[in-house]
């Protein structure tokens, strides 16, 4: 009779929210591609700017895909993964962040109706995951390198990629200013991967053009001393002693306590205490001796200095040694806008190079600064791995076209897939045909032509955004390093066979925090999903 | 936010508190930011120019200022919405780089934003609009180097700096004394300004101010004025010739740093306690003796044994000087600050013509003048007003004063004031607008326009028929080729700013035309506006 009431199992504590099967695949792409079309309009030279508040009030304004996405803050599980990426992207190759949101996203939306056809899943990640590695031999094979160049050539070819970058930012309209700025600052830290060493001070006020690279240290005026204005303000060749104590009256260690018993000894520990003091002092400077002194100097810059002018940052007074001193050509203390700035220049190491930026205001100067950071990377990258391709969306669509005339060569379902990635890449001419308000299809079937021509001639053409006509990219000079594509191309694919194979969430409520945190670790960390992976695909229903 | 919908239709989130947030995006997003920047220029439109003007703010606390000067007023306004706040932080760097034209750029500002409004109207993409006034921009900027004259001054003939810092003055309210205003602060900067080097550091002119007397007695002084008095009422009040011992440690028994105790059992050892304590005084005062000091300048207090000793000995002090004047008299004395009483050397005293101590009207404030000194690298400007809020405003009237002279000093080109600047700016643009293809011709020539915004002001504030009186000077600038025509705002019967003398500086007219472009061009590129709710 028991049989007649089957108790039902439970087998997830209650509350728990699952969902699975194809459903909850159609809408996990769905999430994505929501977070893809809010970062769609930065893309390009025309591409807009985002504001976002935050709930304390701070206000961004920026044109960079990984900060917009870091700050919209996004809970969807499965649309995390895009932040993860452009993140990636980011400390990767430091630009290229919008693209590779926008590939991830293009690459789900092809896969939607095959989905919703009933294909499986299995067989669209093996397609896409071949599709990459094609696209990236491609890739490989169409880049020019730009190693074995003289110092000169190689700065201008630079030039070019870093104002590439720069041309979608704010600071476009300057581009070949910062760009040579950008340049001139990599290379004078060397090969190195010492990025920290390139500093960026910003101070409100003036315009960009104010905005000038020192080839050495600056820093604000730190914190003073009374009897500080009457020290000198420029030396030639001075030797530098940097300390990380303090010269100041110490009480000794701890509670250490003195006692007398005769009061006529009191002078005595008095004369002590300053004793110490003036044996620093002697060794080192002080307003009263006619010594330069700039206290309360932050650690980074510090360290910077001391790379620069090749001293060593001391802890004692005692022993100082010549050996330890700094030299530069010229220190001098001088008024940029509102603030005065410590400035060491002709450093005999170069090792450093410091930027300070000028700008109307401190949201200007914020994102200036971003934007800048991007072009300093590419650069970087651009020294580092030396090849580039052609920009303005002309090598996605040789990569297109490419795919496309492989795709025929296959029998199967595949053909299929590989074609709908090709169209898939097509996304970054379109999107830039779009944002400036050309008409997408129009230039898109113009290039199509263009590439498609047997001689392979029409291999470097993109989008000319000025005219909304087609031109030749590489003569144009818009160029980009291959590693910011292949890595794009990379992450995208992966992120995008992440969420495919995902069949199944399980939303446990009442720890949602903790385990949206965890997971969204477990996302990043693994990189590719395996059949094994339990992730949280969808799940939030609140209504 | 756009929501994403699953398999049966239901939204679901994506973002963290998703129904909290707002957006606003593409042509409407552009029209909100670009009337909020108009509303801000709005409110400064009225400030400029010499009939402009000013307005009262109340702070929350209840203080009430009254200026003029646009940083002031934008920064007093308490601005919430985000652009407002950046043309806050523009009229702010203005004001960090050059000191005057806060209004002027916010104001320019608030036109160009006009005027993109009605090509965005037309459907030009924002970022052609923006690329068009970067041209625009540029050919302005070189457009004024043209049109700019370098003048030239020395140490002796300052007049025209004065000329140049009386056109600053002239908007303000203390317009009446614009001359003597003038004439102070640029032998102030004169003062202390490293000519060779082309630097000017502004902390050394030191502007102090008390309510009662009137405008008219505000004075230059080649020295030092503290507000303070001698630690003792019976002390001389006027010094000659004055050897100066600057301290920064008090008249008091040394204490160690470290913890200390002192043990005492016997009466004896008190006693010998209490000597021990006494002669410290008595050794200290002996001690800025024996140098020759026939004053002390304190940065801590004494003790009222100390103070009765040095009235005793004839020694007279100030005690309680902040560290920042205590730099300063050093400087202008030529002193070193003494951190010990031991280290007390006859050269380290500082050395003064002439120290003083002056009482003000019935009311008991004196202050200390300390004048004739070795180096004048540091001065006071001591400014004298009927009311607080005067005051105020002479010290923010001045700062631009100051600023102006200084960057005279930096980079001696002018240009002509009186809108004359912009209005030639206008017409140059206007006719190299031509010149370029594309979609950027019309939003070069909406900036033509907008510079004309700045003349219109002028006009209007200074109650002329605005349309007329701009279409009549630029009429007389094309016809005679004559850049140097403006609106006449004072009404003095000839538009050539030559002859009125109204000039301003290249550097500060150029930064109001980039940093004015600047802003627009970012707040053309946002099309996008997510905020949470409570904003």
């Amino acid at each position: 009779m028991s049989s007649m009431l089957q108790p039902q199992i439970i087998l997830l504590k209650e509350g728990t929210d699952t969902s699975q099967g194809k459903p909850q695949l159609v809408s996990n792409i769905n999430a994505c591609m929501a977070v893809a079309d809010v970062v769609r309009t930065t893309l390009g030279p025309r591409g807009m700017d985002k504001l976002i508040h935050d709930e304390k009030g701070n206000t961004t304004i920026s044109n960079d895909g990984a900060t917009i996405m870091k700050l919209l803050d996004i809970v969807h599980p499965a649309a995390k993964i895009l932040v993860d990426i452009a993140k990636s992207q980011d400390s990767e190759v430091g630009d290229g962040t919008t693209t590779v949101v926008l590939f991830a996203g293009e690459f789900l939306k092809e896969a939607k109706p095959f989905i919703e056809d009933g294909v499986h899943p299995q067989n669209l990640i093996r397609s896409y995951r071949t599709a990459s590695q094609l696209a990236i031999e491609k890739i490989k094979e169409l880049a020019v390198s730009i190693a074995g160049k003289s110092l000169e050539e190689k700065k201008s070819l630079l030039g070019k990629c870093a104002a590439t970058t720069l041309s979608s930012k704010l600071i476009g309209g300057e581009k070949e200013f910062f760009a040579s700025m950008v340049v001139d600052a990599v290379i004078a830290i060397g090969t190195d991967d010492r990025l920290n060493m390139i500093g960026i001070k910003k101070v409100p006020g003036g315009n960009m053009r104010d905005s000038f690279l020192v080839n050495g240290v600056a820093f604000k005026k730190t914190f003073s001393y009374a009897g500080f204005e009457q020290q000198p303000k420029k030396f030639v060749n001075p030797k530098i002693l940097l300390l990380n104590i303090e010269l100041e009256l110490k009480s000794e260690k701890e509670n250490a306590e003195i006692r007398l018993s005769d009061p006529l000894q009191y002078q005595s520990i008095v004369d002590a205490e300053w004793n110490i003091i003036y044996d620093k002092l002697d060794k080192c400077y002080f307003a009263d001796r006619d010594i330069f002194c700039a206290g309360r100097v932050t650690e980074e810059d510090l360290q910077r200095v001391a790379a620069a002018t090749g001293g060593t940052v001391q802890t004692s007074v005692n022993n100082v040694i010549d050996e330890v001193l700094g030299y530069c050509e010229v220190f001098e203390e001088r008024q940029v806008g509102n603030e005065r700035f410590n400035i060491f220049s002709g450093c005999p190491s170069g090792q450093t190079a410091t930027i300070v930026l000028r700008g109307g205001a401190d949201q200007f100067i914020e994102e200036a600064e971003r934007s800048l950071h991007d072009a300093i990377m590419i650069v970087r990258r651009a020294l580092k791995n030396s090849t580039v391709v052609a920009g303005g969306g002309a090598i996605d669509m040789e990569i297109s076209r490419y795919l496309r005339q492989h795709a025929r060569t296959i029998a199967g379902k595949s053909q299929l897939f590989i074609n709908s990635y090709a169209k898939a890449l097509e996304v970054i001419p379109r999107q830039l045909c779009d944002n400036a308000g050309f008409d997408a299809t129009d230039v898109l079937n113009k290039l199509r032509q263009k590439h498609a021509l047997p001689s392979g001639e029409g291999a470097p053409y993109g989008v000319d955004i000025n005219t909304g006509g087609i031109a030749d990219s590489f003569a144009n000079f818009v160029w980009e390093p291959a590693v910011v594509k292949i890595n794009a191309i990379n992450a995208a694919t992966e992120a995008a066979c992440l969420v495919l194979s995902v069949d199944e969430t399980v939303k446990n409520p009442k720890s949602e925090s903790a385990q949206g945190e965890a997971a969204a670790s477990a996302m990043g960390g693994r990189g590719r999903g395996g059949a094994g992976f339990r992730g949280r695909g969808r799940g939030m229903r609140r209504r | 936010m756009a929501l994403a919908f699953d398999e049966f239709g239901r939204p679901f989130i994506i973002l963290k508190e998703q129904e909290q947030m707002t957006r606003l995006r593409g042509l409407d997003a552009q029209k909100a930011n670009i009337s909020a920047g108009k509303a801000v220029a709005r409110i400064l439109r009225t400030s400029l120019g010499p009939k402009g003007m000013d307005k009262m703010l109340q702070s929350p606390d209840g203080d009430v200022t009254i200026t003029n000067d646009g940083a002031t007023i934008l920064e007093q306004m308490d601005v919430d919405n985000q652009i407002a706040k950046l043309m806050v932080e523009l009229s702010r760097s203005q004001d960090y780089e050059i000191g005057d034209g806060t209004t002027g750029v916010v104001v320019m500002a608030g036109a160009l934003l006009e005027q993109a409004e009605k090509l965005l109207e037309r459907g030009i993409h924002p970022i052609r609009i923006a690329e068009g006034y970067e041209m625009a921009s540029r050919i302005a900027f070189e457009h004024l180097e043209n049109v700019a004259h370098k003048y030239e001054f020395d140490a002796t003939n300052i007049e025209p700096l004065v000329q140049t810092c009386m056109t600053t003055l002239s908007s303000k309210i203390v317009n009446r004394c614009k001359r003597s205003l003038a004439e102070i602060a640029v032998k102030a900067v004169l003062a202390v300004a490293d000519l060779e080097r082309k630097d000017v550091n502004l902390d050394l002119i030191k502007v102090e101010g008390k309510v009662g007397g009137k405008l008219e007695d505000t004075e230059l002084i080649y020295g030092i004025v503290v507000d303070k008095d001698m630690s003792h009422p019976q002390m001389p009040k006027q010094i000659e010739d004055a050897k100066i011992a600057i301290l920064t440690c008090p008249f008091e028994p040394p204490k160690p740093k470290t913890k200390h105790k002192v043990d005492i059992d016997t009466v004896e050892k008190f006693q010998t306690l209490r000597q021990q304590e006494q002669k410290y005084f008595d050794d200290m005062v002996q001690q800025c003796k024996d140098v020759g000091a026939t004053l002390v300048i304190c940065q801590w207090g004494f003790d009222d044994e100390a103070n009765h000793l040095l009235m005793h000995r004839n020694l007279p002090a100030v005690r309680w000087v902040g560290g920042v004047e205590l730099e300063l008299i050093a400087i202008a004395t030529g002193g070193r600050i003494v951190p010990r009483f031991q280290e007390l050397t006859p050269e380290k005293l500082g050395k003064a013509g002439l120290v003083r101590e002056k009482a003000f009207g019935t009311t008991k404030d004196r202050m200390i003048y300390i004048e004739h000194c070795a180096n004048s690298k540091a001065v006071t400007i001591f400014i004298r007003g009927g009311n607080k809020m005067i005051l105020e405003e002479t010290k923010r009237s001045l700062h631009d004063a100051l600023c102006v002279a200084r960057n005279l000093i930096r980079n001696n080109s002018i240009v002509y004031g009186g809108g004359s600047a912009e209005i030639s700016c206008s017409i140059a643009v206007e006719a190299a607008a031509d010149k370029y293809p594309g979609v950027e011709q019309y939003a070069i020539r909406a900036f033509a326009d907008a510079l004309d915004a700045i003349p219109m002001a002028l006009a209007e504030n200074s109650g002329l028929q605005p349309i007329e009186t701009l279409s009549a000077v630029k009429a007389q600038q094309i016809k005679e080729n004559n850049h140097y025509c403006g609106i006449d705002c004072n009404d003095i019967g000839t538009n050539d700013m030559r002859e009125q003398d109204v000039f301003e500086t290249l550097i500060g007219k150029q930064q109001q035309i980039m940093l004015a472009t600047q802003v627009v061009k970012m707040i053309l590129k946002i099309d996008d506006v997510i905020s949470s709710s409570d904003y």
